[in-house]
């Protein structure tokens, strides 16, 4: 397409460093292995597939983004990871062991911060601890330091009404870490926060995973922030669901904002844009029937 | 100033002007009342007579009406009789503002009529305690049913059809069955009450506990509650709020079938003073008493407003502009190296 004009690298190809890495990764022992998930919505002739035959195999402490376009199934996908939903056929296993229904080994992140307004931010994140049986003091102390670790650590008896987006969603991942998660899942964390304050958590969210020992499943719309996060990422297409492709992402790590212009960061992004925006993969544009009402000679494009 | 400000839709008024507008709800039916009470021309349908005159069926102190009055003394001077004098008065049912005012008082220093009746203050008092007993015990099964209710599909098919269908069924109904079954005080009376709160005490809660956002519970499940922890520790408190606000508007109702519970059995209670007192004629005590029913219960609802307000902090919305526009965004900690887990 356009971009192809400046000469973008194979997406596929990685510099040493990064095949290394990719290297290390898969030698690592597997802590979500998804096989053959598939779900159905109703039964006989009105029975829908949102998707079938997912198969996924994530490493420790890997990084990985789902994306695809509305309607592939990618939350439904991980709500069935969740436990929130049930599968119609194949199973999860995390730890090599199958688990079904909700729990505090898989913790999640939502788009809508569901944090409880009834608690204060430092009673949010001992919510977990408590669940799991440990003592106030020792859960207070503990939900205190994964506030600091967010950076909230003045904000802990203040409500969640009192903290804007970005500063909630940050209690809702120390929340999630704080019950110690074999893998975090987070459903289109950043979706509701404006461009500035995704960016930033972005970084955030790179830096906690940095210092804490989880794996990330994370799904995404966003192809830059796909791109920015990830390890491998997982492109699902629609109608039925399915994985069209799984990318290892060629950009080295660290990672800092100033990659969005390497070569890597637009072969990778160029790719997933061809995949998502290809023809028959979305619905195209819809001409609509506006008759023409400004005057002559006054077009804006 | 225009008049935008007083009217744009949706639109916050400041305090000062919301408090003249409250203000100005209660002056303003107060004003029409007077208008009506001390303005002669306006309506005042009938002449009380302070010189019967000539017309020799009048009595001092005695109420005609206009009309009457004008032909009498039309009749009266034509026949070079003395014209009957008199003023404009309302009705005996509608006293002046400032009588019902003084009735205010006097109606807690007069004795009453007979010696075992009781005092206005006993009277109201009595009436507090069998809305509070009614009210009280409702709420004992009303509240864990409707959560009940709004928790499980199970409660919710097994309670609220039936609920639904007794909710229908008047609760002055029973007075006969419950004077039968409790005797003639106030076991009877309490019945009503809670017979007329419970059951859409249930339906109320129940729904009002079903609208908890699902989301959180899914957020506490992935944080590993289940179970009855979770109507425990997410759905109550994320409903306790609500839940109260509801039970106020109960207790609003709650005091209509007080009046109704008050006349089964032996009458008593404020219903009974009311009772009494109109049949005496003295409306201006009549009007205290049910001023009095309606000072009591707004300014309970007004105490358990302010009330809520402690007991449910994170409602208190007014905090939270003044800090999120004074504190700027901090950066997680880069320097703590991590420990936990």
């Amino acid at each position: 397409m356009n971009a192809s004009s400046l000469a973008l690298p194979d997406y596929r190809q990685q510099r040493p460093e990064v095949a290394a890495r990719f290297q290390r990764i898969k030698e690592r022992p597997v802590v979500l292995r998804i096989e053959d998930l598939a779900k159905h919505f109703g039964s006989g002739p009105a029975a829908r597939t949102v998707f079938d035959g997912v198969s996924l195999d994530i490493h420790r402490r890997e990084f990985i983004s789902i994306i695809g376009a509305s309607g592939c199934g990618k939350s439904t996908l991980i709500r069935i990871v969740a436990g929130l939903e049930e599968a119609s056929a194949g199973r999860i296993l995390l730890d090599g062991k199958p688990v079904s229904g909700p729990g505090p080994d898989r913790g999640m992140v939502f788009q809508g911060y569901t944090l409880f307004p009834w608690r204060t931010v430092k009673e949010n994140v001992m919510f977990g601890l408590e669940m799991g049986g440990m003592d106030r003091s020792t859960a207070d102390a503990e939900a205190r330091q994964w506030l600091e670790m967010v950076g909230l650590g003045k904000f802990a008896e203040s409500y969640p009404h009192e903290l804007s987006g970005g500063m909630k969603q940050r209690v809702a991942i120390a929340r999630a870490l704080a019950n110690n998660p074999r893998i975090l899942i987070m459903d289109e964390p950043f979706g509701a926060l404006d461009a500035l304050t995704r960016c930033k958590m972005q970084g955030y969210l790179l830096q906690i995973w940095r210092k804490v020992d989880v794996t990330i499943l994370f799904i995404t719309h966003d192809l830059d922030e796909a791109c920015f996060l990830s390890d491998r990422i997982i492109v699902m297409g629609a109608n039925p669901g399915r994985i069209i492709e799984v990318i290892e992402n060629p950009v080295p790590r660290p990672r800092s904002v100033e990659q969005f212009l390497t070569p890597e960061f637009l072969a990778l992004k160029q790719r997933l844009d061809d995949i998502i925006h290809a023809p028959g993969a979305a619905e195209a544009e819809e001409k609509l029937p506006v008759v023409k009402l400004t005057e002559a000679g006054d077009e804006v494009e | 100033m225009s008049s935008r400000d007083w009217l744009g839709l949706k639109h916050e008024l400041p305090r000062r002007r919301q408090f003249m507008l409250v203000v100005l709800s209660f002056l303003l039916p107060l004003a029409l009342w007077s208008a009506v009470s001390y303005v002669p021309w306006l309506w005042h349908p009938f002449v009380r007579v302070t010189a019967p005159g000539g017309v020799d069926y009048f009595i001092e102190g005695m109420d005609v009406p206009r009309a009457v009055f004008a032909k009498e003394k039309a009749a009266a001077l034509q026949a070079g009789l003395v014209a009957p004098a008199g003023y404009p008065v309302n009705p005996v049912y509608l006293p002046a503002p400032h009588k019902v005012a003084r009735a205010f008082f006097t109606a807690f220093k007069t004795p009453p009529r007979l010696p075992n009746e009781p005092w206005l203050h006993e009277s109201l008092g009595h009436s507090i305690r069998t809305i509070f007993w009614g009210f009280v015990i409702s709420s004992v099964f009303g509240i864990p049913l409707g959560i009940l209710c709004g928790s499980y599909r199970f409660f919710s098919k097994l309670q609220e059809p039936f609920v639904e269908f007794f909710r229908y069924l008047p609760a002055p109904a029973f007075g006969a069955l419950c004077v039968a079954i409790l005797g003639i005080d106030d076991p009877p009376k309490i019945a009503i009450i809670v017979i007329g709160t419970l059951f859409q005490q249930v339906l109320v809660i129940g729904n009002t506990v079903r609208k908890v956002d699902p989301a959180l519970i899914e957020a506490a499940q992935t944080l590993g509650a289940r179970g009855w922890r979770l109507v425990r520790r997410v759905i109550i408190p994320a409903t306790i709020s609500d839940i109260y606000t509801d039970l106020r508007i109960l207790l609003g109702w709650a005091w209509t079938y007080l009046i109704v519970a008050e006349v089964v059995g032996t009458s008593s209670g404020i219903t009974f003073f009311i009772n009494q007192q109109a049949r005496y004629r003295n409306f201006d005590n009549v009007y205290a008493a049910i001023a009095m029913i309606g000072i009591i219960g707004f300014s309970t609802d007004m105490a358990l407003a302010w009330l809520g307000q402690y007991l449910f902090p994170w409602k208190r919305r007014r905090r939270a502009s003044a800090l999120k526009s004074s504190v700027a965004e901090p950066s997680p900690s880069s320097a703590i190296p991590m420990s936990i887990g």
